[in-house]
């Protein structure tokens, strides 16, 4: 089953062999590119454009009474997802708690907010307790509640990069990481940690810098055509969200840790991960450690390694960036061109991610009637299955390699955007973006290659 | 063995010949521009 649902079924009747098609896609982009260099010569996504929803649908998206009604949704999910984990069956895939938290929540939020925006902000069941709790807080003392402390500058996105890095460990690394109790003391642990740094440094300033999930989603939803302000969702020109991200500490490093988790996830069915795997596991054995603990120390190290792979090919373009001229220094250059990173951790989570969530997102089904695997059937959908068949193996494949495409079409164009924004001269820009073409072309071809170990 | 298995892994390399190339093309070109920019300074 596991094997289906990663897409891992054949693709016997391609018409070409899947490495052409990662030529096939390095072409597109250097097509791409020299179109750019012709027809984009000033940067048009850097421009503020936003308008409200026509009539009061914007007010009303943004009113309060809809946001109290999202977050008493996620703190109600929350709630769900704790209890089922504590109390239900402890097997994975008939417990509500796993397919939620790893596919609902964590991979099924990714198009909505692609779509609609910063849903999560809405739903954000820590966000909602907090200025729950900072709103009663405020009314009870008298004196109001102490001011909140100042953000440390140096923190920025570190930890939303660490927990997203953690959730990774959580569901690649740990052995026990998808048994319901275990992720339901995590989510626990979590949320007081949240709660904390929320009374520290306040909601919003946390929900905007630290907390992973809030910022992970925000980054994807600034690819939507949707954005709240000011309590009013309006429309702006799709990817217009990217160039406004402030970069911070951490920025760099947490797209390394998206981009870089996916691709270990990718990497590990490959049998250059799978030949090397036994070797360092063995290494940890002769030393005393247990068997199960040293896969875990193997797989953590290839996760580790993998991301600051990442982290080192993208600091490498930014370097060859700066060998170019214009007197930037290449961190300047790697914060500069971070936000063009989104499109492609989009691209590599919804190739790679597409038929688990295609496949074990219809286990919600069954699974909201029967949330603690006892044979219940709430709301007369227990019987209900997963249908196989919804996608075929090379229609899968296809909207695989679109995904990548369009990812790093969508980021090469937001770089060149930037670079004419940054370089005095457009020939200068167009030279700089030689080196975020190989990086693209890099990160392309990375990206099928992966897809293709699935295939093996 | 890894000349017996080469079918494998010529494949594996073969997905990462176009940013080979590039690279290599992108490194050519900018070494010649310095040397011309050198030896025209």
């Amino acid at each position: 089953m596991t094997s289906i649902a990663h897409g891992l079924v054949s693709r016997s009747d391609l018409p070409i062999p899947e490495w052409l098609f990662g030529w096939a896609a390095a072409m597109v982009l250097v097509v791409s590119f020299v179109a750019l260099a012709i027809l984009w010569p000033e940067p048009r996504l850097e421009r503020e454009r936003w308008r409200p929803l026509p009539g009061e649908l914007g007010r009303l998206f943004g009113s309060r009474p809809v946001e109290f009604l999202c977050g008493a949704i996620g703190v109600f999910l929350l709630g769900v997802v704790v209890y089922t984990g504590l109390r239900g069956t402890q097997s994975p895939t008939a417990n509500f708690a796993p397919p939620f938290i790893y596919v609902i929540f964590w991979l099924g939020l990714l198009p909505v907010s692609i779509l609609f925006g910063d849903v999560f902000k809405a739903f954000n069941p820590w966000r909602a307790i907090g200025r729950t709790v900072g709103w009663i807080g405020g009314k009870a003392a008298r004196g109001g509640l102490p001011a909140a402390l100042a953000y440390p500058e140096r923190l920025g996105h570190w930890p939303a990069a660490a927990g997203i890095f953690a959730f990774a460990v959580m569901e690649l690394v740990a052995a026990n990481g998808d048994r319901p109790e275990n992720l339901a003391i995590a989510t626990l642990v979590y949320s007081a940690l949240t709660f904390v740094a929320m009374a520290l440094y306040g909601v919003e300033t946390w929900i905007a810098r630290g907390e992973a999930f809030s910022v992970y989603f925000n980054l994807f939803s600034r690819i939507s055509p949707f954005e709240t302000r000011h309590r009013v969702v309006g429309l702006r020109q799709p990817l217009a969200g990217l160039p406004a991200l402030r970069p911070l500490a951490g920025t760099v490093p947490l797209l390394a840790v998206m981009i870089g988790t996916v691709t270990f996830d990718g990497a590990s069915e490959a049998p250059i991960w799978t030949g090397i795997a036994p070797d360092i596991a063995n290494l940890f054995q002769d030393i005393g450690v247990s068997p199960q603990n040293s896969l875990e120390l193997t797989f953590l190290i290839g996760l580790t390694a993998t991301v600051l792979l990442v982290y080192g090919f993208y600091r490498l373009g930014a370097l060859g960036a700066k060998s170019v001229g214009g007197g930037f220094s290449s961190t300047r250059l790697a914060r500069g061109f971070v936000h063009s990173l989104v499109p492609i951790a989009f691209a590599y989570v919804a190739a790679h991610y597409l038929t688990l969530l295609l496949f074990q997102g219809q286990s919600i089904a069954f699974l909201a009637s029967d949330p603690l695997g006892d044979g219940s059937n709430l709301f007369g959908t227990a019987d209900s299955q997963i249908d196989y068949t919804i996608i075929g193996a090379n229609a899968t494949w296809y909207w695989q390699v679109g995904f990548v495409v369009v990812g790093h079409v969508a980021a090469l164009t937001l770089a060149h955007d930037r670079a004419l924004a940054l370089y005095d001269h457009a020939r200068l820009a167009v030279r700089s973006q030689y080196w975020m073409l190989a990086v693209m072309v890099g990160f392309t071809s990375l990206a099928l290659w992966l897809l293709s170990q699935a295939n093996a | 063995m890894y000349v017996a298995h080469v079918g494998h892994w010529l494949v594996n390399v073969a997905y990462f010949l176009p940013v080979v190339a590039f690279l290599a093309w992108l490194i050519v070109t900018q070494l010649k521009e310095r040397r011309r920019s050198r030896s025209g300074g």
